[in-house]
């Protein structure tokens, strides 16, 4: 696991710096997405997460649902191009949970991808991630996860 | 686009024409269409829900419908609000670096400080109460919420110039409702406006003057008057026939028994302290509190503030929230504990 200035990043996840967002490849070629624990900090504490519906299609980078804390609201961008088949209905209710817990209880949706193959290259993991977010948190001034 | 910002008046509006503007905006500061902008707008009546909320969990819809009252969905979080022609409304439209923080607290915490000191240079002493209210005294003069969208964010917030308390508990479901006729007292003991303050309503452009020049010093840069561009009214157009339609509207749609509002009192040594407040049943979330009765506390705006420290908050934290309250601060409460403003929470909800 990367840490990145106090943010952990799991070896085995996706990501998207720009985004912010994590993807993991399940068995059955699906997969699941949430926000990242960098991604978390900057928020704060989130209050609201409301998904597009199920059966939605949307394209890698564009919004998928919303989040909301401190009465921000803002998108939370999609890893990649897919339909969404699954929504967390318990960090929907419990939105606590996607702080405590981004990468476990706290995930977001899944997809079935389009084209994982192609548009993953465009996700980034391990090292190459860890440097991404280093240089993201370097130009956003940030301090640290606490 | 960073240099120079550009001031606009969009006068009043239709609450559908003005979230409509809200969208277009944001979107066309993102695409890089526009300078970074300060927008001065009013409202005919209306009852403006948060993002996330649902009509028939946060309004009287009953009460909307027979009065005139427009119902519409914010693009910005938060809870919902009445707005009217007695208040004007400010929103600034940035790219996420000119912000200055990635962090959207501090982000907040920064435009509503600049704000206050606007408000405060018409006379009154206005600070920026955390997470999103401007308040004179304890009072709320100001609430905000914001937004982003890839590298743009806007930011807004109400003004309340004169306000009609009563209006306003007819609207919202808000803990007042039941607070047995005392309840526009109880309003006029939260909600502050500049008329009563100053004892005149001052003149629209001298307000937005002050609040013009208070973002200009806050973020150094000098703002010019402007008007809505090609580009952002062919956005708006766009946008406004998604916004003006019930879908919009009823984006969420959750049942008003999922949020009641629910009362409590009990006699403490201390007194009797009596509790109402607005409960999110689903996510055990307290989403807004109200304490009355008969107690003693100094300084008085101690209850506004532990009101406003108690917004959004689950229900598990409450006690660690109301203690850490009062270690913060000197507060004196005689006989009363701070406890005793947990549990009477806790009875209210069980």
């Amino acid at each position: 696991m990367a840490l990145v200035r106090g943010c952990n990043f799991p070896d085995e996840l996706f990501y998207s710096a720009e985004g912010n967002v994590w993807a993991r490849r399940e068995a059955d070629g699906t997969i699941t997405a949430g926000m990242t624990a960098y991604g978390c900090a900057l928020s704060g504490e989130i209050v609201a997460w409301v998904a597009k519906k199920i059966g939605r299609f949307v394209e890698q980078n564009k919004s998928a649902g919303t989040i909301e804390s401190g009465k921000w609201v803002g998108p939370v961008k999609a890893p990649v191009s897919g339909e969404i088949i699954a929504v967390n209905e318990a960090a929907a209710a419990m939105p606590g949970a996607i702080n405590a817990d981004p990468y476990g209880a706290g995930w977001l949706l899944r997809m079935k991808p389009l084209d994982w193959e192609r548009e993953s290259a465009a996700l980034l993991s391990g090292k190459a991630a860890a440097g991404a977010f280093e240089v993201k948190m370097q130009a956003e001034g940030f301090a640290g996860c606490a | 686009m960073g240099k120079i910002w550009r001031v606009i008046d969009t006068g009043l509006r239709p609450a559908a024409e003005n979230i409509a503007l809200n969208r277009a905006l944001l979107e066309a500061r993102q695409a890089g269409e526009i300078p970074n902008t300060l927008r001065f707008l009013r409202f005919r009546p209306s009852a403006l829900l948060g993002y996330h909320q649902s009509a028939e969990q946060e309004l009287d819809l009953d009460y909307c419908r027979a009065n005139g009252v427009a119902i519409q969905r914010r693009i910005t979080g938060g809870g919902a609000i009445y707005f009217d022609e007695t208040q004007i409304g400010w929103e600034l439209y940035l790219g996420r670096e000119d912000a200055g923080s990635a962090d959207m607290a501090q982000v907040a915490c920064r435009i509503c400080e600049a704000a206050a000191r606007g408000i405060s240079a018409l006379g009154v002493a206005a600070k920026y109460r955390p997470r999103n209210d401007i308040e004179v005294d304890g009072k709320k003069i100001s609430g905000t919420g914001g937004a982003f969208e890839g590298n743009a964010l806007m930011y807004q917030g109400t003004l309340l110039v004169r306000f009609d308390v009563e209006k306003m508990l007819r609207v919202l479901r808000i803990p007042a409702e039941k607070l047995d006729g005392k309840s526009i007292a109880s309003a006029r003991e939260r909600v502050a406006n500049l008329a009563d303050l100053l004892g005149f309503a001052p003149e629209l452009d001298v307000v937005k003057e002050q609040l013009m020049a208070a973002f200009a010093q806050e973020f150094d840069i000098p703002i010019l008057p402007g008007e809505l561009t090609a580009a952002e009214l062919a956005r708006y157009r766009g946008a406004l026939a998604e916004i003006d339609r019930p879908d919009w509207v009823n984006l969420i749609n959750r049942p008003a028994a999922d949020r009641p509002i629910l009362e409590a009192s009990r006699k403490f040594p201390g007194g009797l302290l009596r509790v109402s407040l607005a409960f999110d049943a689903r996510a055990r979330r307290i989403k807004q509190v109200w304490f009355s009765g008969d107690f003693f506390v100094c300084p008085k705006r101690t209850v506004a503030d532990l009101e406003a420290a108690l917004r959004d908050v689950p229900l598990a934290e409450i006690e660690a929230r109301v203690e850490g309250f009062f270690a913060q601060r000197q507060a004196e409460l005689l006989l009363l504990a701070p406890a005793d403003f947990a549990a009477v929470i806790r009875q209210a909800i069980e």
